[in-house]
C-alpha cells in the first residue's frame, strides 16, 4: 500500500541562489523519515518541493515510480502538517478535519465515518464540534495531524510540527506522532532541526548542512558512526581531538593523541598514517585517576545530575573537554585535579584531518 | 507555485483584467489632462496656461490663500488632535466612549456642512452673532474669510488626527512613560520629548491626509469664505463658472494640484519612513484618574472641544425642525422641512446616495480584496505596477478626478458622462487606496501556509481562496467597508462635478439648497445624511467589536 519516493539530483534555484544543487535520496514505504539539519540547510526547500510549493529546477522526485514533478500540489495527494498548524479558524475542529474529504467528494456519511474514526486515532473526539482558536497548542497539532492522515495521503510531511509547543508537551505529541504513524502506515517525511526529536521518531535520518545530504542512516548509527566530523558533531555532543594514525596494519591500528597512544581494530585497511581527527562522545571516555596512561587534563568543574556526572575539564593546550560519568558512591573529583582519560577505542571515531571522512570500518556501510 | 499552467493563468487574467480597468480610469483620464494643460487651441504644444496662472496674481494669489489656510488648519488640527488624543488616553474621561463617537461623528459630514452650519452660527445673522451684539453692544459682523475657513476645517479635521494618535498611543508601551517619568520628566516634558517624537510618523501621515483633504477642498471656502478665494474655488469656477469656462486652463490648474499633493506625499513618505519606529505594546498606557485641577481642566478641555466639534450637526438637526421665511428662521417648530424633501414625487436624490453608495462599496471592496490579494501573494512584475497604479489615486483630490472624467468620457465609445455609472466609478476610485491598504494589512496577517493546507488537502487555487482566504478576511473587510461607505455618502468634490438632475446625491443636494438659501431643506437633507452616517457607525462598532476607528 505504502508508497517509495525517489528523489534524483533535484535542483532548487531562488533567482540565482542555488540552495539545493543535485540532491539525491530514496525513501522506502511506510518508512519514518527525517530531514535533519541546522537552521537555513534547505529541509523545507526540499519538503516543499516535494509536495510542489516549490518549483524543481533540475533533476526528478517519484512517488510509487512515477515521476510527479508537473502535478499540481492538490493533485499530488500528500498530507502536510505546518510549523505553525495552519488550522482553518474559521471552521470547527471537525470541518477543518473534513475539509480535504469535501475536496475529494466523500459522500457525508462516509466522512463523519472517517472523521470520528480519525478523532479517536488522535485522540480529540471530545473536541469534534469546538472552534479551534481557544484550544491549546497541543490540541491544535492533533487537529492538524488528523487533518492531514484523515485523506489517506500517499505521503506524510510535517515540517517542524513541534516547535511551537513548549518542552514537556513536545515529549509526548512526538511519541503520539510516532505511534500514530505506526498504526496508519504512511510513508512520512520529517523536517526537524531538534536532534533529539530526529533520534527519538525516526526509521531513518538524513543529515543535511548547506543544501547538502551528509548522511542517511539510522539513528542509531548515524549517532554511534557518523560519516563525517559535522554529523558527529551536529548529532549530540563530540569533542574533537587532533590526533595521528601511526600504523595501520592487520587489522591492528596504532593512533596517537599527544603521549597518548592506543589501538584501534576497526580503522579502514585503506587508510595509511597520517594527522587525524578523534572525535569522542563524553560518555565514551574512561576516567583513569591511578596511572599516568590517558590524555592529561584538569578539572575545572562539575555538575551532578543524578544518574551522571558531568566533568568540564581543560587539556593541556587549553582545549575543552567534557565527560559524562554514572554517577557512582565515590566523592567528586574535586576541581583543580590533575587527571588522565583514557577512551573506550570501539566506540570512538576517527576521521580525516579535514574531518570530512570516517577512517571507521563499519563493515560495508558508507 | 508549480500548480498547474491553467491556474496560474486565472491570477494573470485577472491582473490583466484590473490593470486594464486602472488604464482606462485613472491612467488615461489623467494623461488627458496633462495633455490638456499643455495643448494649444491651435493644437500646438505649450506651457503658457501655465505662465497665465503664474503671472496674474489674481490667479496665483488663490494658491497662497489655499496654502495659507491649509497649513493653519492642518497645525490647528495636529496640535487639537494630538492634545485630544493623549488626554482621553492618558487621563479618565468620564463618558469617553461617547466623546469618542461624538469626534467621530464630526469628522464624518462633509466639511462644507460644517462651514454652512458655522455661518448659521457665527455668520453675519448667525445666532451666536446676534446673542453677542445684543449682550455686548458690538457690531461683530460674523466670522466669515481666512478665519472662518481656518475654524472649520480645524474642527472637522481634528478627529483625523485624533483617531491616527490615538491607535498609535495605544500601541506605544507605557513603561516608556513611566521610564522617562523615573528620570525626572514632566508631565509636558513627557509628552513633548518621548511621546510626541514616537508618535511623528504617525501624527505626519494624518497631517497630509488634513493637508490633502483641506487643500482640496472646495465646499467650505465657497460657503464662508466670501472674497477669500481659494485655489479649487478658482478650479471649480474656471471649470463651471458662468462667465466663461476654459477647459485647458482648467486642466493646467489640475495639473499644479497633483504636482503640488504629489510632492507632499513623497516628503511625508521621506520623513515618515526616517522616522518608523516599530513598536507594539507590552503594557499599553492606561488612562488613569487625575485628581483636583487637572482633572477639572481635563474634562472642560475635553468636553468643550468636542461640544464645539459637533455643534454643526446640533445646528443642522436642529434647524431642520424649524420653520424657515427666505433665509431666516422663524423659531416655530416644523416638519414642513421635510415634507418639502420627502413628499415630492420623486426622492431619487436619497436613494440616489444609497444605491452609488452601496454599488460604489460593492465594487471597491471586491476589486480592493483582490487586488491586495494579487499584490501580496502573487508578486511578480505586474502585480507591482498594479500596487503603484492603484495607490495613484490617493494623490488626485476629488474634483480633479471629476474633471478628468468629464474630459476623458464625454465621447463615444466611452460615453458615460451624466451616468449613475460615471459617478458610481468615481466614488470607487477614490475610495480604492484606503480599501487595498486594509485588506493589505488584513491578508499580511493570515499565514500563507493557511491556503497551502487547503491545497495540499485538494482545494485548487480558487476554492483555497474563496472558502479560507475570503472567510478569513470578511470581518475586517466588513467593517472597513462600513467605513468606507460613511465617506462615500458624504463626498462632495467629485459628485458636484459629475451630477446631472438625474443622479443628484444628498451632499449635491444640500450644497444647492444652502446655495439657494434654502436653510431649511439643506437642514432636513443634512439630518439624513448625518443619521444614515450615524447608524452606520453603530453598524461598524457592532461588526468590529471594538472602538478603533481607521478610515
Ligand atoms: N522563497 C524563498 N526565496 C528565496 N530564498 C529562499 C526562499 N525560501 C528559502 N530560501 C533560502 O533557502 C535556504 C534554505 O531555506 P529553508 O529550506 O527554509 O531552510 P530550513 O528549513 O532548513 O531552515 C535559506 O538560505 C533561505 O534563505
Ligand atoms: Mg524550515
Amino acid at each position: 500500500m505504502s508508497v517509495a519516493i525517489n528523489i534524483e539530483n533535484v535542483v532548487k534555484r531562488f533567482g540565482k541562489d542555488t540552495v539545493i544543487n543535485g540532491l539525491s535520496l530514496d525513501i522506502k514505504p511506510g518508512e519514518f523519515f527525517t530531514l535533519l539539519g541546522p537552521s537555513g540547510c534547505g529541509k523545507t526547500t526540499l519538503l516543499r518541493m516535494i509536495i510542489g510549493f516549490n518549483s524543481i529546477e533540475g533533476g526528478q522526485i517519484k512517488i510509487d515510480g512515477k515521476v510527479i514533478n508537473d502535478i499540481p500540489t492538490n493533485k499530488r495527494n500528500m498530507g502536510m502538517v505546518f510549523q505553525n498548524y495552519a488550522i482553518f479558524p474559521h471552521m470547527s475542529v471537525k470541518d477543518n478535519i473534513a475539509f480535504g474529504l469535501k475536496n475529494r467528494k466523500v459522500s457525508k456519511e462516509e466522512i463523519n465515518k472517517k472523521v470520528d474514526e480519525i478523532l479517536k486515532i488522535v485522540k480529540i473526539d471530545h473536541l469534534k464540534d469546538r472552534m479551534p482558536q481557544k484550544l491549546s497548542g497541543g490540541q491544535q497539532q492533533r487537529i492538524a495531524l488528523a487533518r492531514a492522515i484523515v485523506i489517506h495521503p500517499e505521503v506524510l510531511l510535517m515540517d517542524e510540527p513541534l516547535s511551537n509547543l513548549d518542552a514537556k508537551l513536545r515529549t509526548e505529541m512526538r511519541n503520539a506522532i510516532k505511534q500514530i504513524q505506526q498504526q496508519v502506515g504512511i510513508t512520512t517525511v520529517y523536517v526537524t532541526h531538534d536532534q533529539e526529536e530526529a533520534l527519538a521518531v525516526s526509521d531513518r535520518i538524513a543529515v543535511m548542512n548547506g543544501g547538502v545530504i551528509q548522511q542517511i542512516d539510522t539513528p542509531k548509527h548515524i549517532y554511534q558512526r557518523p560519516a563525517n566530523i559535522f554529523v558527529s558533531t551536529f548529532i549530540g555532543l563530540s569533542n574533537v581531538i587532533n590526533g595521528v594514525l601511526e600504523s595501520n596494519d592487520n587489522g591492528k591500528a596504532q593512533v596517537r593523541i599527544g603521549d597518548y597512544r592506543f589501538t584501534m581494530s576497526n580503522i579502514k585497511k585503506e587508510c595509511t598514517q597520517g594527522p587525524v581527527k578523534v572525535s569522542i562522545r563524553p560518555e565514551e571516555f574512561i576516567i583513569n585517576k591511578e596511572t599516568k596512561e590517558g590524555i592529561p587534563v584538569v578539572v575545572k568543574s562539575s555538575v551532578f545530575l543524578g544518574v551522571a556526572t558531568h566533568y568540564f575539564l581543560e587539556t593541556k593546550d587549553g582545549q575543552d573537554i567534557e565527560v559524562i560519568q554514572d554517577s557512582d558512591l565515590e566523592e567528586l573529583i574535586p576541581n583543580g585535579t590533575l587527571i588522565h582519560l583514557k577512551v573506550q577505542t570501539q566506540k570512538i571515531n576517527v576521521f580525516s584531518e579535514d574531518g570530512s571522512r570516517s577512517y571507521i570500518d563499519r563493515g560495508g556501510r558508507a | 507555485m508549480n500548480t498547474g499552467k491553467k491556474k496560474l493563468n486565472m491570477w494573470l487574467v485577472l491582473t490583466l483584467g484590473i490593470l486594464a480597468l486602472f488604464l482606462i480610469f485613472v491612467v488615461f483620464p489623467i494623461g488627458l489632462i496633462l495633455y490638456k494643460s499643455i495643448l494649444m487651441e491651435d493644437g500646438s504644444i505649450s506651457f503658457s496656461y501655465f505662465t497665465k496662472f503664474f503671472s496674474k496674481k489674481f490667479y496665483w494669489s488663490t494658491l497662497i490663500n489655499s496654502f495659507k489656510v491649509t497649513i493653519a488648519s492642518t497645525f490647528v488640527s495636529a496640535v487639537l488632535g494630538l492634545i485630544m488624543a493623549y488626554l482621553l488616553r492618558s487621563i479618565k474621561i468620564k463618558g469617553s466612549k461617547f466623546l469618542n463617537i461624538l469626534i467621530v461623528i464630526s469628522y464624518l459630514s462633509p466639511p462644507f456642512i460644517g462651514a454652512y452650519a458655522w455661518v448659521q452660527l457665527l455668520g453675519r445673522n448667525g445666532f451666536i452673532t446676534r446673542i453677542i451684539n445684543t449682550l455686548f453692544h458690538t457690531q461683530f459682523s460674523g466670522i466669515y474669510g481666512f478665519a472662518g475657513i481656518v475654524l472649520v476645517f480645524s474642527l472637522q479635521s481634528f478627529p483625523l488626527v485624533y483617531m491616527y494618535v490615538s491607535g498609535a498611543l495605544k500601541n506605544l508601551d507605557n513603561s516608556l512613560n513611566e521610564a522617562a517619568e523615573s528620570l525626572g520628566c514632566s508631565v509636558v516634558q513627557r509628552v513633548w520629548r518621548v511621546i510626541v517624537p514616537l508618535i511623528t510618523p504617525t501624527l505626519l501621515a494624518s497631517s497630509l491626509l488634513v493637508f490633502m483633504r483641506v487643500f482640496s477642498d472646495f465646499g467650505t471656502p465657497m460657503l464662508i469664505g466670501e472674497g477669500y478665494k481659494t485655489f479649487p474655488v478658482l478650479l471649480y469656477s474656471q471649470f463651471m463658472g458662468e462667465v466663461s469656462t476654459d477647459d485647458h486652463y482648467a486642466a493646467a490648474l489640475c495639473v499644479i494640484v497633483i504636482v503640488i499633493t504629489l510632492v507632499l506625499f513623497f516628503l511625508q513618505k521621506f520623513i515618515g519612513n526616517r522616522l518608523t519606529y516599530s513598536m507594539s505594546a507590552l503594557k499599553p498606557m492606561e488612562s488613569q484618574k487625575a485628581s483636583g485641577l487637572r482633572n477639572v481642566l481635563a474634562h472642560g478641555f475635553v468636553y468643550m472641544v468636542t461640544l464645539v466639534a459637533v455643534l454643526p450637526q446640533i445646528t443642522v438637526i436642529s434647524t431642520s425642525f424649524m420653520e424657515t421665511r427666505g433665509a431666516s428662521y422663524t423659531g416655530k417648530f416644523t416638519l414642513e422641512n421635510y415634507k418639502n424633501i420627502l413628499m415630492p414625487k420623486n426622492v431619487t436624490t436619497i436613494t440616489n446616495t444609497y444605491l452609488f453608495g452601496l454599488a460604489a462599496i460593492l465594487l471597491v471592496v471586491i476589486l480592493g480584496v483582490l487586488i491586495s490579494y494579487l499584490t501580496v501573494r502573487k508578486k511578480s512584475f505586474l502585480t507591482s505596477i498594479l500596487d503603484t497604479l492603484t495607490m495613484f489615486p490617493y494623490i488626485i483630490p476629488g474634483s480633479v478626478l471629476g474633471i478628468s472624467f468629464l474630459y476623458a468620457f464625454n465621447k463615444k465609445p466611452l460615453l458615460l458622462s451624466g451616468t449613475a455609472i460615471i459617478i458610481i466609478i468615481s466614488l470607487c476610485i477614490r475610495r480604492m487606496p484606503y480599501t487595498i491598504r486594509s485588506s493589505t494589512a488584513i491578508i499580511g496577517q493570515i499565514s500563507p501556509s493557511i491556503e497551502e493546507a487547503a491545497i495540499s488537502l485538494g482545494a485548487t487555487e480558487r476554492k483555497s481562496f474563496i472558502k479560507v482566504t475570503v472567510p478569513m478576511m470578511m470581518a475586517g473587510v466588513l467593517s472597513g467597508a462600513i467605513m468606507s461607505w460613511i465617506t462615500l455618502i458624504s463626498e462632495l468634490s467629485s459628485s458636484i462635478i459629475l451630477y446631472t438632475s438625474k443622479t443628484q446625491t444628498l451632499t449635491v443636494a444640500i450644497y444647492a439648497e444652502v446655495i439657494r438659501s434654502n436653510f431649511g431643506n439643506a437642514a432636513a437633507y443634512s439630518t439624513i445624511l448625518t443619521v444614515t452616517s450615524i447608524l452606520s457607525l453603530l453598524l461598524f462598532f457592532k461588526v468590529s467589536g471594538n472602538n478603533d476607528i481607521s478610515v
